[in-house]
């Protein structure tokens, strides 16, 4: 009998969450692909089956980057865009391991169908992952959208302008996403997450894999301007006009 | 012989005797069918082909399949499971149907009563003589049965006599044997005018509960049906209207009928009301039986995904729900198509359909190398960008990164009518924006018939690409 405080004490130390750590993850969570991303998200990924708002001042500007190596290891199946700001390039991002077959694209136009299109995805047994761009959903509607993902376990990430970080958020977690003045680095701010406030913004690299090595091999040569290109008018021309930039790299080089 | 009656009971009956004993046919939310005796007879076709239909009330002769239902109390016990299209049924069984349906009738339990007292208001070939044989001091069927048979069938006339030795057994019982439709046509008479489109779902909500049970007793699943509608023919309108629903897949879920067909109605102006909807089915499948799974993780809950994009496309247009086709070309902007989800086949059912039109780079797995240097976001249409001393300008001016890379086609093309427009001679470059971050921007370069003079061969900047 001695020893079942002893227990009940260590089952009650492991469910009490003390506010100066990060909460334990009780649904799945998946990998961000940033291991410093990683390290600061409460079980260390991207929750499933909560919302997470990426807020940043251009809508476009960051989101893949930030989204990618996590939707490429995803469990198989459809992710949707509901009103994306631009159109996606398939082949960009089939390279980065979102494949093609994969993506659908709802172009609904007002905040109201976007917030519907994107209520009904999350209620789909198939879709992997919802992405929803809604730059005017009221604090309701996204605790709608939360409710909604929390039932049926889908990753849900809702793009929003950097205005929308004053206002209040059902949202388990928010991510302030800039780039860094003088390179193009991330620099993300976890406004809120479930653990202790998180005071010091997180630096990303630029960009990935072979991108990332072909901008570090051209570093040097940032800055050169354009040379006027030679009379293209003959038919010798595009030959010659290749060389032409091939000199004005291997000089810069 | 053994014979079971089954009969529907409205609705409001049994709401008004027992609100507690109603079990739920079909979940919680099938409408009922339109015409319950149909509904209820196509779906008592499962249990033996010997089904009729007499007034009201379904015949069921059972003898020859009671041994593979393991006995006569089993057997009833599976006919009066909850599984059904009509909630609310009064049953009743006995050796021949007339005395099936006479117990339906006085609603006794059967085993209590004998033919011989069963009242003769339950015999149907008697209701014309029962003044008569009320006279004469006859009311039940014993007292009939008692006189002499020559008299009956001077005084009442042969049917009588029949219906009474059929009754007993003494004569063989043949009904017009009920046949399922090969296909679901059925009319529906409103209530009341219904002047307003979304309101016709209420009436549709019928028609879609027969429509399941005709389909359970075919096996198979819808893939199109049509709903019609007769509207008030005073009104100097059409007179008809009809809405073609179709599903991606051979479907048994109603709630997703419904939900579609709310869609649609919710679009719909009627110039006039309407007075009767008629509800038929065009193509059928047969459904593929899905295998259960013992393990519980395997089941989750919520729509497929072709209910999720035939409801969006349903509310918002198929315009808007896209899918991507890759296509081999090096022009950015024809690498992808972006066509209606509906339109395009299901990347599973397009691999096993041979679906040539994949170009060699973007087969599965295998992605050109090149391919990571590829934007993520495309313009729909190129961005021209202003310069100023001789660097583009987006958001401040633009710092090039890495480039020229030459792109040259699409010479081959027909193009617009001046005879260039799918032409495209281009330098990509990657520049970078201290506000907009990574872009992909071109310089495009003229053809020597484009040029203004035989100078100017370099054009404008355009901004393509976004690498978000």
């Amino acid at each position: 009998m001695a020893s079942l405080p002893l227990v009940l004490a260590s089952d009650a130390n492991a469910a009490v969450w003390r506010a100066d750590e990060l909460a334990h993850a009780p649904a799945a969570v998946l990998a961000t692909g940033h291991a410093a991303l990683d390290a600061q998200l409460p079980g260390g990924g991207w929750p499933i089956g909560a919302l997470v708002e990426i807020l940043q001042a251009h809508s476009g500007q960051n989101e893949w980057r930030l989204l990618l190596p996590a939707l490429a290891r995803a469990r198989a199946g459809p992710v949707l865009l509901v009103g994306p700001p631009h159109m996606p390039f398939v082949p960009g991002l089939a390279a980065q391991g979102l494949a093609c077959e994969r993506l659908l694209w709802i172009t609904a136009a007002t905040p109201a169908s976007r917030m519907w299109a994107s209520e009904q995805a999350l209620r789909c047994a198939d879709v992997a992952a919802v992405l929803a761009w809604l730059p005017q959903a009221r604090a309701d509607q996204l605790r709608r959208l939360q409710m909604a993902a929390s039932e049926h376990a889908k990753l849900l990430f809702v793009m929003r302008p950097a205005a929308a970080q004053a206002e209040s958020s059902p949202a388990v977690l928010r991510v302030l996403v800039a780039i860094q003045a003088g390179s193009d680095a991330l620099r993300l701010e976890l406004l809120k997450r479930r653990g202790p406030p998180c005071t010091q913004a997180l630096l990303m690299p630029a960009r990935m894999g072979r991108l990332s090595a072909l901008l570090a091999r051209n570093q040097g040569r940032a800055g050169y301007a354009p040379r006027p290109l030679g009379n293209l008018s003959d038919s010798a021309a595009p030959v010659e006009a290749t060389h032409h930039a091939l000199d004005s790299l291997a000089g810069a080089a | 012989m053994h014979w079971i009656a089954l009969q529907a009971l409205p609705d409001a009956v049994v709401a008004g005797d027992a609100p507690d004993s109603a079990p739920e046919p079909f979940g919680s939310a099938a409408p009922a069918p339109a015409d319950a005796t149909a509904a209820l007879g196509w779906w008592a076709l499962q249990f033996t082909p010997r089904v009729a239909q007499v007034g009201p009330a379904v015949l069921l002769e059972v003898s020859a399949s009671e041994r593979l239902y393991g006995g006569r109390e089993h057997m009833l016990a599976c006919v009066m499971a909850p599984e059904r299209p009509v909630a609310h049924v009064q049953h009743a069984q006995a050796a021949t149907s007339l005395v099936a349906l006479a117990l339906l009738q006085t609603g006794m339990p059967p085993g209590v009563v004998e033919p011989d007292r069963l009242p003769l208001a339950t015999l149907a070939q008697a209701k014309a003589h029962l003044p008569t044989l009320e006279r004469i001091g006859c009311r039940v069927w014993g007292d009939l049965r008692a006189l002499p048979r020559g008299g009956v069938a001077r005084r009442f006339g042969a049917p009588l006599l029949d219906a009474l030795d059929q009754a007993y057994g003494l004569k063989p019982e043949v009904y017009p044997w009920l046949l399922l439709p090969e296909v679901f046509d059925m009319p529906l008479e409103l209530s009341a005018q219904v002047e307003a489109a979304p309101a016709l779902l209420f009436a549709a909500r019928r028609l879609l509960g027969q429509l399941q049970a005709w389909l359970r007793a075919r096996r198979q699943g819808i893939l199109a049906l049509e709903l019609g509608w007769q509207m008030d023919a005073r009104r100097n309108t059409a007179s008809h209207g009809q809405l073609l629903l179709r599903t991606a897949e051979p479907t048994l879920d109603m709630q997703h009928l419904q939900r579609l067909l709310g869609e649609h109605l919710g679009r719909i102006t009627l110039p006039a009301p309407v007075l009767t909807l008629r509800m038929r089915s065009i193509e059928t499948a047969p459904l593929p039986s899905a295998s259960t799974s013992l393990l519980p993780d395997e089941l989750h809950a919520g729509d497929s995904l072709h209910q999720l994009l035939e409801r969006l496309a349903a509310r918002l247009g198929p315009e808007q729900v896209l899918r991507a086709l890759p296509r081999a070309d090096h022009r950015p902007e024809h690498m992808q198509t972006w066509r209606a989800a509906s339109a395009v086949r299901a990347p599973g059912n397009a691999t096993a359909g041979g679906n040539t039109r994949r170009p060699r780079g973007t087969a599965a797995g295998t992605t050109p190398a090149w391919a990571e240097f590829y934007p993520t976001w495309l313009l729909a249409t190129p961005l021209r960008l202003a310069v100023r001393q001789d660097r583009p300008l987006y958001q401040g001016p633009l710092t090039l990164l890495v480039g020229p890379q030459r792109l040259e086609a699409g010479w081959w093309g027909k193009g617009g009518p001046d005879g260039h427009a799918d032409v495209a001679l281009r330098d990509y470059f990657l520049a970078r924006s201290e506000q907009a971050g990574l872009l992909w921007i071109y310089r495009e370069r003229l053809l020597a018939s484009q040029a203004a003079d035989a100078q100017q061969v370099v054009g404008h900047w355009y901004l393509h690409g976004l690498y978000g």
